[in-house]
């Protein structure tokens, strides 16, 4: 409830952001949502003594879709994901996603920048990102870059942006009507962080044989993991039951799970292949239009 | 370009910065630093001690206040981030006779022990209602379930939104989907 | 044995406010937002205090330097160990100076758990508070930690206080030879249980305001149980006790978390030496981290039963870890004492109870206080009786349950009903058709598990509780009582009561409670006594009033006293409604002859000397409510998760006052007990708290439990007011049994400790794992 002073800046424009936020490093920290950093600030964890607040940029928040692709701005409340017609009609995967953080308030204010650029490696976004592939965008003094989230997420919290640069929006593929996602979640008790998630994507073509697949896990390394070795062996393949437990029976080995007060590295291991066969197996049966399997 | 939260210039220790903001429909005229939350304003400074204190973490909900209309941890949001904008306390929800009909529900069911949830729970049961008017009473559950309560055992709580729902809706089906 | 004859009531269908669901007044201030909790409260000048808490679970302090935060702009004060005027609270909680202990309120050279209590800082703002907490130099050696219960009782183990040994208290139960009796028997199931350290989390974190008035008196007003506690702040700040005043306010749950002291002797010291007054509100961090939780419990049974179902004999060990100081430890242990045999006749039993010194964080009363833990043990066994001998687990536990007229262990007899088979009826009736799994990996198993759970205080602490009713000349009603409201209408059924037999509408009476310098002491509000204890003083002082003001009533209306009835509001002659005269006029008429309308009364609960120490024989308790709860759960049989489908929570409440608060306390103590059987645990390592966030200590939501159908049964035999039993504490016990045994149906696998978790259920269905008992 009571925070540690600090200098306090509301930047109208994202050049005024990003000069400020220049101009006060390495003490400065950018807030969005807040619904991270402030905890950290009120224990303690965290004492910037610079706050940047971008929650007043122009341009930053909303949901476009263009050819088949959907521009996300940074300061997007998760509860704008959940509910954006743009968002359900042409990525649902991402409008389920968002409706799991924590709780309603939280929806209500979490941003989806924020919540990448805060990288927590069991929360729902990140994972998502890196099951569609979605691209950031970061804006720095120099200028705009553009990142994959797999080459984005590099440890447990820690990201590849720089200080000095925020990122301002996120790029992610829309899902097509051959295209099918699964999100499995085991949670030790409802709207808590995931203690495994899985997050897979099926496509397939007009024989409903699988052309690609993405297969994303969370909770059970230092950021989301991609499952190549799982979404290899379901390439070219028709999908059967028998395909899907081989997939799955691949994550364990793939994952670097760490025990906690909440669940042992060992069980986490094991409940990775689970929430990804019941991923797979959602996502199978969306892209087929078949029903089956575990929502 | 400067380090000034709002508008106007800042009292004299230079901390301190104007803030006003509608507080259940009245326009407050209050002097907050930055790093004061949203929670200590109107804790502290402004009085609305309906307002809790549960966690600090945005986990328990006491703080929820309706800002714009829509639930938000008050611990989780700086004061200044309410410069000309709408907050609404449990005191805010319109009335007559001094109780809206989701408090009279929860009197009814006593859906309240110690209270400490109170104020949180019925501002995030009353905007999910005004958001769901059709919702069915698992819809509930799950609307109330991000704030904690540690007395009633949730049933109660449940049955009195469920009762102030049907009560506002009264075609409403108890297993239909929710067309909000 | 001496004390009063509770419960001597008018006749049972008359009554027009007891029994009925009528609508709490606090509960209508509570949804408006307008109840002032302890942490609500300012007063001009107003400072912050704050606690700088050991970062070590054992340590030396070497030195303390605290000039550099007293020079900091806006602190007031910094307070250490040397400037408590008496630096020791002197606790028995045996109440026969069985385990005497000094309990500093400050560190002394020395910390014994980590969160303990260093120095106290007041300060302008909480800010600089903050910041002056942060300058108090304190330089540790940090010492090798006891942290477990087992290895902590060897000879050669480290002592947490060098002075004395380990084992904090002892106590004996033996009754029959239960050797010989196991020898014989024809089955004998021996099993170790465990459970964890719970926190009450409460939704309202520890929180009090002090200030010195004109007159010098310290007053305290904070969210406490127990207003007693003046005295024990008097004495710490060396003043009479009549110079301290401890005013409580509805709390935000308590839960017996509340029922030590929280903030109040470190807002007092700090109001005490400033002069100003000083508010100190715990972080939901601080409380995780340092505040006594629920005692977790090891205990070893071994239960001996006949082929056909009777139980022989029982021979059990309960170890408990204490923490470094006493605290309640000493009382919470004879509950389990008491209650460790369970709601059955055994003729043989033996019970060690023992409470252990370590340096985790201390561990005191909580809902179900010790009695709780050990329906977890006692409950699981006979399942395995029943499973062992091919019977149901109904028919093994009908065949063995208390009725009225046994003897406990402990040679007491149970003197009130015990309507255990009917509960278990209704309980298992309530979840009609069984449901079909929902997922193709998942099985639903159902289970249940009865209890019993002592109401009232030991009967040797000679509990009394006192209250005053009296009459304004308008008719309306004043009470008071130093009852503390937790949040379970204790406040709003004192009203009920007195409004019953007063004859005055609810609405128009006002409780003036939880104050010591105002209302007469009730005694805490813990070990369910407040409806038992300060309900009868209210019973007693309202009919005294009645009988003092009847004739003068009956005089106005030309009727004998025996022959007028108080009802709305009005005297009235029964049989003749229309002759009535207004309470009002009565009041005023009572006043012109001398005759008092207002009457203190005090109410004595059962008293008897101390039990054998040798054989725990003799009186314990007052009485007992008994109860039972059957669920459903369906458990993934790949992750497995176990998600309750139905709960029936069912308890002989003797008499339910308010049927609504009392079903609400039923749900509540429900959801309690379901936490703690299959998410919550405080995890220390090392005598270092792991769970000091809200995010990581797992409570309940409203989508983790099912609705908890509630099923409160009249048996009229109680010992409270009207026939009422206590019902605020034993919700809590058979949550975890009856979830153990449904599990167990379901899929076979038994779990010996708490919580369960998805990760145990596994390990017992892979047959990799802990279940071993």
């Amino acid at each position: 409830m009571y925070l540690s002073p600090f200098l306090y800046f509301t930047p109208t424009s994202l050049d005024d952001a990003l000069a400020v936020l220049q101009a006060h490093l390495p003490d400065a920290k950018v807030l969005a949502g807040g619904q991270s950093l402030i905890p950290l600030l009120s224990m303690g964890l965290a004492r910037p003594s610079v706050l940047i607040d971008i929650n007043n940029l122009p341009g930053l928040q909303g949901v476009t879709e263009d050819r088949g692709r959907l521009r996300i701005g940074a300061l997007t409340r998760h509860y704008d994901l959940e509910t954006c017609r743009v968002v359900r009609e042409h990525c649902p995967l991402l409008a389920e996603a968002a409706s799991l953080i924590g709780n309603i308030r939280v929806r209500h204010r979490g941003t989806i920048g924020g919540s990448l650029a805060h990288a927590d490696p069991a929360a729902e976004l990140p994972l998502v990102a890196a099951a569609l592939d979605a691209t950031l965008e970061i804006h720095s003094p120099e200028g705009t870059r553009e990142i994959a989230a797999s080459r984005f997420f590099l440890g447990y919290l820690q990201t590849d942006l720089a200080p000095g640069e925020i990122v301002t929006g996120v790029r992610l593929p829309a899902l097509g009507a051959s295209t099918g996602y699964g999100l499995a979640e085991l949670v030790r008790r409802a709207g808590d962080f995931a203690i495994v998630a899985a997050c897979a994507i099926v496509h397939v073509d007009e024989t409903r044989r699988c052309t690609r697949v993405a297969l994303a896990l969370g909770g059970v390394g230092p950021y989301p993991i991609r499952i190549r070795s799982a979404e290899d062996l379901l390439a070219g393949r028709s999908l059967t039951n028998r395909d899907i437990h081989d997939a799955a029976d691949a994550v364990p080995d793939e994952v670097a799970p760490e025990s906690d007060i909440h669940a042992s590295a060992a069980y986490r291991r094991a409940m990775a292949r689970v929430m990804a066969r019941r991923a797979l197996e959602a996502a199978a049966a969306r892209a087929t239009g078949t029903r089956g399997g575990h929502g | 370009m400067s380090g000034t939260p709002v508008d106007g210039q800042p009292d004299q220790s230079g901390e301190r910065w104007p803030l006003h903001f509608l507080l259940n429909g009245r326009r407050v005229d209050v002097w907050a630093a930055p790093h004061e939350t949203l929670l200590a304003v109107l804790r502290d400074a402004l009085g609305a001690t309906e307002v809790k204190y549960g966690c600090g973490e945005g986990v328990c909900g006491t703080c929820t206040v309706l800002l714009d209309g829509a639930p938000v941890n008050a611990c989780l949001l700086l004061g200044v981030q309410a410069q000309g904008r709408t907050v609404t306390t449990v005191k805010g929800l319109p009335n007559q006779d001094g109780l809206h009909p989701l408090q009279r529900a929860f009197v009814q069911h006593e859906a309240a022990q110690c209270g400490f949830c109170t104020p949180g729970m019925l501002l995030v049961a009353h905007a999910f209602v005004r958001d769901h008017p059709s919702a069915t009473r698992e819809q509930i559950r799950a609307a109330v379930a991000g704030n904690l309560c540690r007395c009633t055992g949730y049933t109660r709580i449940v049955d009195a939104v469920e009762a102030y729902a049907r009560a506002g809706n009264p075609t409403s089906n108890r297993g239909g989907r929710d067309g909000g | 044995m001496a004390g009063e004859h509770p419960g001597s009531t008018p006749p049972l269908l008359a009554y027009r406010v007891i029994g009925r669901p009528l609508q709490r007044y606090d509960v209508l201030d509570k949804v408006q937002g307008t109840t002032r909790y302890a942490g609500d409260w300012q007063l001009p000048g107003m400072l912050t205090g704050r606690i700088l808490r050991s970062i070590y679970p054992s340590a030396r302090i070497l030195r303390i330097d605290v000039s550099r935060a007293r020079a900091l702009p806006g602190v007031a004060a910094v307070l250490t160990a040397d400037d408590v005027p008496a630096n020791a609270l002197h606790e028995d909680a045996t109440g026969f100076n069985l385990a005497p202990f000094a309990t500093p309120i400050l560190a002394v050279n020395r910390v014994c758990y980590q969160g303990e209590p260093v120095a106290l800082v007041a300060a302008e703002s909480e800010a600089a508070a903050r910041a002056a907490v942060e300058a108090i130099e304190v330089h540790y050696e940090p010492l090798d930690a006891v942290v477990n219960v087992e290895t902590a009782l060897r000879p050669d183990a480290p002592r947490v206080h060098a002075e004395r040994e380990n084992l904090l208290i002892h106590w004996k139960l033996r009754t029959g030879s239960v050797e010989q009796s196991l020898r014989q028997a024809d089955i004998v199931i021996e099993r170790t249980y465990r459970t964890q350290r719970v926190d009450h989390a409460y939704l309202e974190p520890e929180a009090g305001v002090a200030w010195v008035d004109a007159d010098g008196v310290v007053n305290v007003r904070s969210a406490t149980q127990v207003i007693e506690h003046f005295r024990t702040l008097a004495e710490m700040l060396c003043l009479p006790h009549n110079r301290v005043r401890v005013i409580a306010p509805f709390l935000g749950g308590g839960f017996g978390g509340k029922e030590d002291m929280t903030v109040e002797p470190h807002v007092a010291l700090l109001a005490w030496k400033t002069r100003r007054p000083v508010r100190m509100v715990w972080s939901r961090q601080e409380s995780l981290l340092a505040r006594p939780k629920r005692h977790p419990f090891v205990m070893r049974y071994k239960t001996g039963a006949a082929r056909d179902g009777r139980l022989l004999a029982q021979e059990i060990t309960v170890l408990a870890d204490a923490g470094p100081y006493p605290l309640l430890s000493p009382r919470v242990l004879f509950a389990a004492l008491v209650a460790g045999a369970g709601p059955y006749r055994i003729p043989n039993v033996s019970v060690d109870a023992m409470a252990v010194f370590t340096n985790n964080v201390p561990a005191s009363a909580m809902r179900g206080f010790g009695a709780m833990q050990v329906t977890f043990a006692y409950e699981s066994q006979m399942d395995l009786v029943a499973e062992q001998l091919h019977m149901s687990p109904l028919e093994v536990r009908a065949r063995n349950f208390l009725q009225k007229g046994d003897r406990l262990p402990t040679g007491e007899k149970v003197e009130t009903a015990v309507a255990l088979p009917a509960l278990a009826r209704h309980a298992l009736d309530a979840l009609g058709e069984r449901s079909c799994p929902t997922t193709r990996t998942a099985r639903v198993g159902r289970g249940f598990a009865c209890n019993l759970q002592p109401y009232g205080r030991t009967v040797w602490f000679r509990d009394h509780a006192s209250a005053w009713i009296g009459f304004e000349t308008d008719g309306s009603l004043v009470l008071r009582s130093g009852v503390t409201d937790l949040g379970g209408g204790q406040a709003a059924s004192l009203a009920q009561i007195a409004a019953e037999i007063l004859g005055v509408s609810l609405e128009r009476v006002v409780v003036h409670f939880g104050d010591s310098a105002l209302t007469p002491l009730a005694g805490g509000t813990f070990a369910t006594r407040q409806l038992y204890m300060s309900g009868n003083a209210v019973l007693k002082a309202a009919q005294e009033l009645r009988a003092l003001m009847a004739p003068v009533g009956a005089a106005l209306l030309e009727a004998g006293p025996a022959d007028v009835q108080f009802a709305d509001d009005y005297v009235s002659v029964i049989g003749s409604p229309q002759r009535k005269v207004a309470l009002a006029q009565v009041v005023v008429e009572c006043g012109h002859r001398g005759i008092p309308t207002a009457h203190l009364s005090v109410f004595r609960g059962e008293q008897a000397p101390p039990v054998d120490l040798e054989t725990g024989q003799g009186k314990t308790f007052p009485d007992y409510t008994f109860g039972c709860h059957a669920t459903e759960v369906e458990v993934d049989t790949e992750t497995g998760i176990v998600k309750l489908l139905k709960y029936v929570a069912c308890h002989d409440v003797g008499r339910a006052i308010n049927p609504q608060s009392v079903e609400g306390q039923i749900q509540g103590g429900a959801v309690m007990g379901i936490g703690q059987a299959l998410m919550e645990d405080i995890v220390l390592e090392g005598g270092n708290n792991l769970s000091t966030l809200f995010a990581s200590y797992l409570i309940p939501t409203a989508l983790d439990v099912p609705d908890i159908r509630a099923v409160a049964v009249e048996s009229g035999e109680g010992k409270g007011p009207f026939g009422a039993r206590g019902i605020g504490e034993p919700p809590t016990g058979p949550p975890p049994a009856a979830i153990a045994s449904a599990i167990q149906d379901a899929v076979g696998v038994r779990l010996y400790e708490l919580p369960m978790t998805p990760e145990r259920v596994l390990q017992g269905l892979a047959g990799t794992g802990p279940p071993e008992g």
